[in-house]
């Protein structure tokens, strides 16, 4: 289990409590977290769950796959250095306190 | 005795009631008809479909596999093979790339929909494999006109009966089994074609596709062919069917689009989370899983019931209503996780032209049968005939 923290543009946050093995793209849509689209259903391959991690803590999620960083070539948002896309990144103790902030737009 | 057989008549006309028990009663529920667990709450589901190591597709992920197909195509695989197919063939899915495809299936829409003006009752079936059948054809690049290797309709009707199983011997029957291996002769005579003379078409590019100098072998290229037709034909015009029968049961909904368009993206994602045609489909165990008391084991196979997850009060309030404004974020009536549906782009882009277009010319419909025919399929939903009176 890990508690993330989604901030949206808008300066909403949340935090939820995501069961380990979900992507960070599910836990934010099955909580209503309205910033993360996730079109594509979590197969990488719409970029419409542009998240921005919190760069302190980039070290705890395993690295982007060559699918995710080609993927990420698409988001409609700014691309940063610490651009992911939620539905790459699944949750474990290792996320604990994950700070996630969401970008104003996902299309 | 509560029992569970996803071959029953009962299930293919109403399986509500049965996943309700399932999700209260029995969360973890072996079926013997079955022979597999069927996992039906939604946090269940999505747990096993974050899960693929453990929860493997490799096995066959139809309920009721076909003969040689698991194993070589995207929904028969996991990774690291399928993210290499998948990588090969989703760009062309992609939402900004289906843009082209706009007007052509705009195009499409009007003609299969004029049909329908001044006309009093019709079967929604008719129009709606028409329209998909015309969408596969343009947006697959399957021969069509002066090129066309077959009719519309043979494609149609070898789609349609390959995902069906038989009800009494609750398996593929030689008639489904025939249409699977015409569909797939079909499939490799438009595979030739393409390869000789390649264009810009899905067909054509990923039977030529390249990442690093890897490319599809040919079974590959004929089985995932093959399963695109199907998906499209099927699964588009099953969902079709699903949503043209909500909007003729549920009136407020219908006249609320009719009055307003551009609530069709929310009435089709409601309708994706409501009734699905995608209802079921399974995977097999990696290792042994525990869960609600349950051991499942080793090489056990497992049912996702998606449309229960859908259904599921745990999730969803007031579940069991058609409710348009909803908004049913993270539902699973494409799946989810790796697997979840190529076609979720483009269903939605033809999805929502075609109603909006048959809106223009029939904006009021209703049922005529209160009871309706159901296609027999333990993966998939939807009525076999949809008779509509204006």
């Amino acid at each position: 289990m890990a508690n993330i923290t989604f901030v949206e543009a808008s300066g909403q946050s949340t935090t939820v409590n995501l069961a380990d093995g979900w992507s960070l793209m599910q836990g934010a849509t099955a909580n209503g977290i309205d910033g993360i689209l996730g079109e594509c259903g979590g197969s990488c391959a719409c970029a419409t769950c542009h998240c921005y991690v919190d760069e302190s803590r980039l070290g705890d999620l395993s690295p982007a796959s060559e699918g995710e960083l080609a993927m990420l070539e698409n988001v409609a948002a700014e691309r940063r250095p610490n651009s992911r896309l939620a539905c790459q990144i699944k949750a474990s103790a290792a996320l604990e306190g994950l700070l996630v902030h969401l970008p104003a737009t996902q299309e | 005795m509560f029992s569970f057989d996803p071959y029953s008549p009962a299930v293919d006309a109403d399986p509500f009631p049965y996943y309700k028990h399932l999700r209260d009663v029995a969360p973890c529920f072996w079926s013997p008809e079955a022979q597999m667990w069927v996992l039906s709450r939604y946090t269940d589901i999505v747990t096993a479909l974050n899960d693929w190591e453990t929860y493997s597709s490799a096995s066959g992920n139809l309920m009721t596999e076909l003969p040689g197909r698991a194993g070589a195509t995207l929904g028969s695989s996991d990774p690291p093979k399928h993210d290499r197919m998948r990588a090969l063939i989703q760009h062309a899915f992609m939402k900004r790339n289906l843009l082209a495809l706009e007007e052509p299936i705009r195009a499409i829409a009007q003609q299969v929909f004029g049909q329908l003006k001044g006309v009093k009752q019709f079967d929604f079936k008719e129009v709606s494999s028409q329209f998909t059948v015309k969408v596969l054809m343009a947006a697959l690049g399957l021969p069509m006109g002066d090129e066309a290797i077959v009719d519309e309709q043979t494609v149609r009707d070898n789609a349609v009966l390959m995902v069906q199983s038989d009800a009494r011997t609750r398996a593929k029957g030689p008639e489904h089994i025939a249409a699977y291996n015409w569909m797939q002769e079909y499939a490799s005579k438009v595979i030739a074609m393409r390869k000789a003379e390649p264009r810009n078409d899905l067909i054509s590019n990923f039977a030529m596709a390249e990442i690093d100098g890897d490319r599809l072998d040919d079974r590959e290229v004929l089985l995932t062919t093959t399963t695109l037709i199907m998906a499209g034909v099927e699964s588009m015009g099953g969902f079709m069917m699903m949503f043209a029968y909500n909007l003729a049961t549920f009136d407020e909904a219908r006249k609320a689009v009719v009055a307003n368009p551009e609530l069709l993206p929310d009435a089709i994602e409601e309708s994706l989370r409501f009734n699905t045609s995608a209802q079921r489909f399974r995977r097999r165990l990696m290792k042994d899983v525990t869960l609600h008391g349950q051991t499942m084991k080793t090489g056990d196979f497992v049912c996702l019931a998606y449309g229960s997850g859908n259904r599921d009060e745990r999730q969803y309030p007031n579940p069991d209503a058609y409710d348009i404004s909803r908004k049913p974020r993270g539902h699973l009536g494409f799946g989810g996780g790796v697997h979840a549906c190529l076609g979720t782009a483009i269903a939605r882009l033809a999805v929502k032209i075609a109603f909006d277009e048959f809106h223009k010319v029939v904006p009021e419909y209703h049922r005529v049968a209160d009871q309706l025919p159901w296609m027999p399929s333990s993966t998939f939903r939807s009525p076999l005939v949809l008779e509509l009176a204006v």
